[in-house]
């Protein structure tokens, strides 16, 4: 009896100790605006090497809750946030659908301890102690003047804009045509939106240009139609399309020679930036020197394809 | 057997009551602990982190350790979360109920919220400031609109005698698109804070019971109305046998365009819920809501091919989806799966709802023979 008796205390013993010597566990929430968007996959693998980094280089057990709707939807976002909140979760990075519809939210998070980042889409008046991503007006900037470039300033443009209460969006729409006054030689022929799906996106450009044929020019502020593999039916050089992000399935155009540039955004860095700027906030209680971290767009052209794509055998869901 | 478990056992929603508290049984278990900041209220009414100062002198800040499934603010998320789909399935059910479908409803409650947010900002801070006026206008307007585009359902189905699952899904588009024309693609906010102050009123542990009471009021409502009124007698009636319903006095066309004002009335209140919570609307809202109050009413035991359901077991039946999809978040599943299990268990709802009949159908066959 004693003997067990002793078994059992040393097996507490060891028990206890090996519990306090288990790593501190950080549940990072992150809520993307949809699950069907290759972008946000990205993000979720950066998010989860960044855990993984930052695990082991502070010693401790970070993971990743993954909890983003599958089509858009501000609402189901908010309450994402609420059930992360519940369920224990010591920091958020969210990629806002509706900023006025998340700005409570995140406020309840911040006022209930935990820290919020966000990530490509921002919610301003919130709490949020930090927002990374692309300037979305200077993105628009940047893709008409990419594009003016290859029309040789002149032509007609149509922008494509996906969501049209995403106000990333609202604001890339902005940028494109406020940088198209500056070439008197290229007219805007309208602003088209789209469902975010990429056969909605390749049937719009199809009907438009059924309906538009003296178009020369695309802008599209997002890369949706380019996830599939036909979307645009023309002879390479007849009509210019620039278009952001790069992701594996748009590089085809760009070796094809029907898109001159793509602007790449850095996708799995809003996982993997946002994860660093929570854990140096809830470890180190450090805070970013700025509330706006800014990550620049990437131009990959035909001489850099190659190289920017091997990026993605380590962005991708594995 | 004792008389309040034969009660029980005969009472029509028992056994959805008995599967939520085998979920949340499940969930109490396995969910494990979460550790959570104390607040306390302060003199002035709002809410402040407690600290605890230890032997250097130092303050930190004081936690507690709860369920992560049974405590108070989880449970009062769950019916905030479950309240918005569960109001419009009583109104979806009252239309299931008398062999209808409504696939506008999402379309209705982005209109109603839109709309209703419009006017309401037109009053708000940065527009007439004038915030009783702008809530009572916004309100009327939120719930004059859900209530215009029911009877624009309703008069359709019954005018042209067209299958209603056609024409509520041509008003889905309608009904959206005017959203989207009206907000040109804008999120609507700058409300007068006295709606929101009053949908997001909090208990002393900062639990927001309105969407509760709301939902808890819709539910008596259509409970009292489908089986304490004659009204609601008339909508079995003409789910179960519309000819004989015809023949039998009841006007059906009445009662058709009854069903889609009330389903048009609760997809209303549900926008006007989601606004004083949410604070903002746009026209994208509300997507695929129609198949989440579907998915409530069948699995709440709803027969899509009319005669059958009950106020009370479609919103348990939207209860018991929330739940699995909250405990999807709190027992840490990957995400992925969610659909997967949500529509697994649609499936199997309807398969138990389809062998319940079948039984109920064999024991009266041997009682007659």
């Amino acid at each position: 009896m004693k003997k067990l008796l002793l078994t059992l205390a040393a097996g507490l013993t060891v028990g206890a100790a090996l519990a306090s010597a288990a790593p501190r566990i950080i549940t990072i929430g992150v809520v993307a605006k949809s699950q069907g968007n290759p972008v946000f996959q990205a993000a979720r693998v950066g998010a989860q090497d960044a855990a993984k980094e930052l695990s082991a280089k502070h010693g401790l057990d970070i993971r990743i809750d993954w909890r983003t709707p599958n089509e858009e939807d501000a609402q189901k976002q908010a309450e994402a946030i609420e059930q992360l909140v519940l369920a224990g979760a010591e920091g958020l990075a969210v990629s806002c659908s509706d900023a006025n519809k998340l700005t409570d939210a995140i406020n309840r998070a911040v006022d209930n301890g935990v820290p919020v980042a966000t990530f490509d889409s921002d919610a301003p008046a919130s709490k949020r102690f930090v927002t990374y991503g692309i300037d979305d007006h200077s993105c628009g900037v940047q893709t008409m003047a990419e594009l003016a470039k290859a029309m040789n300033g002149k032509g007609v443009v149509a922008i494509l804009a996906g969501n049209p209460n995403a106000p990333n969006l609202q604001k890339r729409v902005q940028g494109v045509r406020d940088e198209a006054k500056k070439y008197p030689g290229i007219t805007i022929r309208d602003t088209y939106y789209h469902k975010e799906t990429p056969q909605d996106s390749a049937a719009k450009v199809e009907q438009v240009m059924q309906a538009n044929p003296d178009i020369t020019g695309w802008a599209m502020i997002g890369g949706w139609p380019l996830f599939t593999e036909n979307a645009l039916n023309w002879q390479p050089g007849t009509v210019q399309c620039v278009s952001v992000d790069a992701l594996p399935a748009q590089l085809a155009y760009i070796r094809s020679g029907h898109v001159p540039v793509l602007l790449a955004q850095q996708c799995y860095e809003w996982g993997h930036r946002s994860v660093e700027l929570l854990i140096e906030k809830i470890v180190e209680k450090k805070n970013p020197p700025a509330v706006k971290e800014i990550s620049a767009l990437i131009p990959v052209t035909k001489d850099t394809v190659d190289e920017f794509a091997k990026n993605w055998a380590k962005w991708l869901p594995r | 057997m004792s008389s309040p478990l034969r009660s029980l056992l005969k009472f029509q929603e028992s056994g959805l009551l008995l599967v939520i508290l085998a979920l949340g049984l499940l969930l109490t278990v396995f969910s494990g602990t979460v550790r959570t900041p104390l607040f306390e209220r302060t003199a002035d009414g709002g809410r402040q982190r407690v600290f605890t100062v230890n032997a250097e002198g130092e303050r930190t800040p004081a936690f507690v350790e709860k369920n992560k499934f049974l405590n108070a603010q989880n449970l009062a998320q769950l019916a905030k979360d479950t309240s918005f789909t569960a109001i419009m399935a009583v109104g979806m059910a009252v239309v299931i109920i008398a062999g209808g479908i409504d696939l506008s409803v999402g379309s209705i409650y982005a209109l109603a919220s839109v709309l209703g947010a419009m006017v309401m900002r037109h009053y708000g801070p940065e527009g007439l400031n004038s915030p009783a006026l702008g809530i009572t206008l916004g309100v009327a307007t939120c719930l004059g609109t859900s209530l215009l585009c029911g009877l624009f359902n309703g008069g359709l189905i019954v005018a042209l005698r067209v299958h209603p699952f056609i024409i509520t899904l041509g008003a889905m588009a309608i009904l959206r698109g005017i959203a989207f024309v009206v907000t040109k693609g804008q999120s609507v906010g700058g409300f007068p804070a006295g709606l929101r102050d009053f949908v997001r009123l909090e208990t002393g542990d900062g639990l927001s019971f309105v969407p509760l009471a709301a939902m808890v009021l819709v539910t008596i409502a259509g409970w009292i109305f489908l089986s304490r009124l004659a009204a609601g007698r008339r909508v079995y009636a003409i789910g179960g046998n519309e000819l004989a319903a015809r023949f039998s006095g009841i006007r059906v066309e009445r009662v058709k365009l009854g069903i889609y004002l009330l389903s048009g009335l609760t997809a209303g209140i549900a926008a006007l819920l989601s606004l004083g919570y949410y604070g903002a609307a746009t026209s994208g809202d509300g997507q695929g809501y129609e198949l989440n109050v579907i998915a409530a009413a069948v699995v709440g035991g709803a027969s899509l091919s009319g005669g059958r359901g009950s106020a009370l077991g479609v919103v348990l039946g939207a209860l018991i989806i929330q739940m699995i999809s909250s405990g999807i978040v709190i027992l840490g599943i990957d995400q992925n799966y969610s659909q997967i299990i949500i529509g697994t268990v649609v499936i199997a709802a309807v398969v138990l709802d389809n062998f319940n009949t079948w039984l109920a159908k064999k024991r009266l066959t041997a009682k007659a023979g």
